[in-house]
């Protein structure tokens, strides 16, 4: 367990370090809060801005828990991987260890997001939708950056992890209900949205900014985080022996 | 310290080790042989990185497969990469391993071996700050902070000037005066002449020459080197395609 820990603590110090990087991970949702949910004329809602705040906090830990699998590729084809495998401590652990630093960095940048939001407008009812929204955030994280680790460890090159990378998160939140409810959606997207693990998380988080409490999506979350971080451990577990 | 009976990996085709037999004590063992003759893989499978196809190997009295954790806590590997972390200083990196291998008292054990591996006053700079052998020193004091029995080096000193190359010789020489055994591969074999006290010449997976520099550069003949028992026992891939020294020269006038 404490292995665990070390090994986040490793990915966590350096990232405070890169200082351009954590900077630089947080232009593109602020971007889309203000530029987008600020000025986007809509019709379903005259409060276009709280209405996309769910997505682009989503969108945020989204896009840098499939950012995260970059450091596997790194970790593996720099030789660090291999001098960790030849330690006795526990080898899951540096998996593990991956996984929870990129879901707190997404919960960091998160955070911001949720900072300028309130700044601009946006309010949360009670400090319990404020926990269950990180709660939500943080099962939607290790899903995603269970399934980025596991890409990373099955390429062995950064370009061809980069290609992968914007070739899923896009689309991933394009047919998300990030941007507009079911109701306006074509039928052929609502469809692609329903079946879109990014709209549990958006859907639940949305409805805690509106006051309820979704269990479902929370337990469902959950459900898959699980799955992912096992399968994850399955795969691992082949790819070093 | 280290028994190898009929070890063997292929991938796909390739027959990277050839029912490699050998045993190392406690001695400086070096493992010679050209690009791709199977060094690194024979070391990734002692270190327990990599499963052999057939065949077995002990290390410290552990079976390499069966108790691959028991070999992980008696061992210590570097690889030739130089992985060590840039953003961090010289000690954080040290600790990262001290705190992994869990080590009691570790500050002391910490300043205990980067003082070891002479680093002591530019440990709090950052790892991005290092030269290469400052850089391959730390990757030393990474590895000894647990006091490991045997130490697999890849390539320690490639790509390191003369003074740098010169250090690491030093120290792996004072690790063996203290009862280590160093297992390492490399390609300069003025050093392995040098420095070993044993060496094996390994080409295409299988062992071509193995003994002590000395009974090896003898055998060659007078005023022999290692390059010379090296060249001997290995065919390059120039020589099997035959490389003819006139075309060559031709090839060079004509541009």
């Amino acid at each position: 367990m404490k292995a665990i820990y070390y090994y986040f603590e490793r990915d966590f110090v350096k990232w405070l370090r890169g200082r351009v990087t954590v900077i630089s991970s947080l232009v593109m949702p602020a971007a889309w809060l203000v530029f987008v949910g600020l000025a986007l004329p809509t019709k379903f809602t005259d409060n276009y801005l709280q209405f996309i705040t769910p997505g682009i906090l989503v969108m945020t830990t989204l896009f840098s828990s499939l950012q995260g699998g970059s450091l596997m590729i790194f970790d593996k084809i720099l030789g660090f991987l291999n001098k960790f495998l030849a330690m006795p401590s526990p080898r899951e652990s540096m998996l593990y260890g991956k996984i929870l630093f990129i879901s707190v960095r997404g919960l960091l940048q998160a955070t911001v997001i949720l900072l300028i939001a309130a700044f601009l407008g946006v309010r949360i009812l009670k400090p319990i939708h404020i926990v269950l929204i990180y709660l939500t955030l943080f099962m939607f994280s290790v899903f995603f950056s269970a399934v980025s680790t596991m890409i990373g460890l099955y390429l062995s090159d950064h370009d061809s992890y980069a290609a992968v990378n914007s070739m899923i998160s896009m689309p991933l939140f394009f047919t998300s209900s990030a941007l507009m409810p079911y109701e306006v959606m074509p039928a052929w997207l609502r469809t692609l949205a329903k079946l879109n693990p990014v709209s549990y998380a958006i859907d639940s988080v949305r409805m805690l900014f509106e006051g309820g409490i979704p269990v479902n999506g929370i337990i469902g979350l959950a459900i898959g985080a699980g799955i992912m971080v096992l399968l994850g451990t399955y795969q691992f577990r082949k790819a070093v022996v | 310290m280290i028994e190898i009976k009929k070890l063997s990996r292929s991938f796909g085709n390739l027959l990277a080790v050839d029912n490699l037999n050998l045993d190392v004590g406690n001695e400086i063992f070096g493992l010679l042989g050209p690009n791709g003759a199977g060094k690194s893989t024979t070391v990734m499978m002692l270190t327990t990185l990599l499963r052999p196809s057939s065949g077995t190997a002990k290390v410290c009295g552990y079976d390499i497969v069966k108790d691959s954790k028991k070999v992980r806590s008696k061992i210590s590997y570097v690889p030739q990469d130089m992985a060590v972390d840039r953003k961090l200083t010289g000690r954080e990196n040290v600790m990262l391993y001290a705190k992994l291998y869990g080590i009691p008292d570790r500050n002391s054990k910490v300043d205990e071996v980067i003082e070891m591996m002479g680093l002591s006053d530019r440990a709090d700079d950052l790892v991005a700050k290092y030269s290469g052998g400052m850089r391959r020193r730390l990757e030393l004091a990474q590895a000894l902070v647990h006091n490991p029995e045997v130490l697999f080096l890849d390539e320690p000193t490639l790509g390191l000037d003369v003074g740098g190359r010169k250090k690491i010789w030093e120290h792996i020489k004072m690790l063996k005066a203290e009862g280590m055994t160093i297992f390492m591969t490399t390609h300069y074999l003025e050093e392995a002449e040098k420095y070993c006290n044993r060496v094996a010449i390994i080409d295409k997976g299988r062992i071509t020459a193995i003994g002590s520099p000395e009974n090896l550069v003898s055998s060659a003949g007078e005023n022999a080197s290692l390059n010379d028992v090296f060249l001997e026992k290995v065919k390059t891939p120039e020589e099997q395609a035959g490389f003819n020294f006139t075309q060559f020269r031709n090839l060079l006038r004509r541009r």
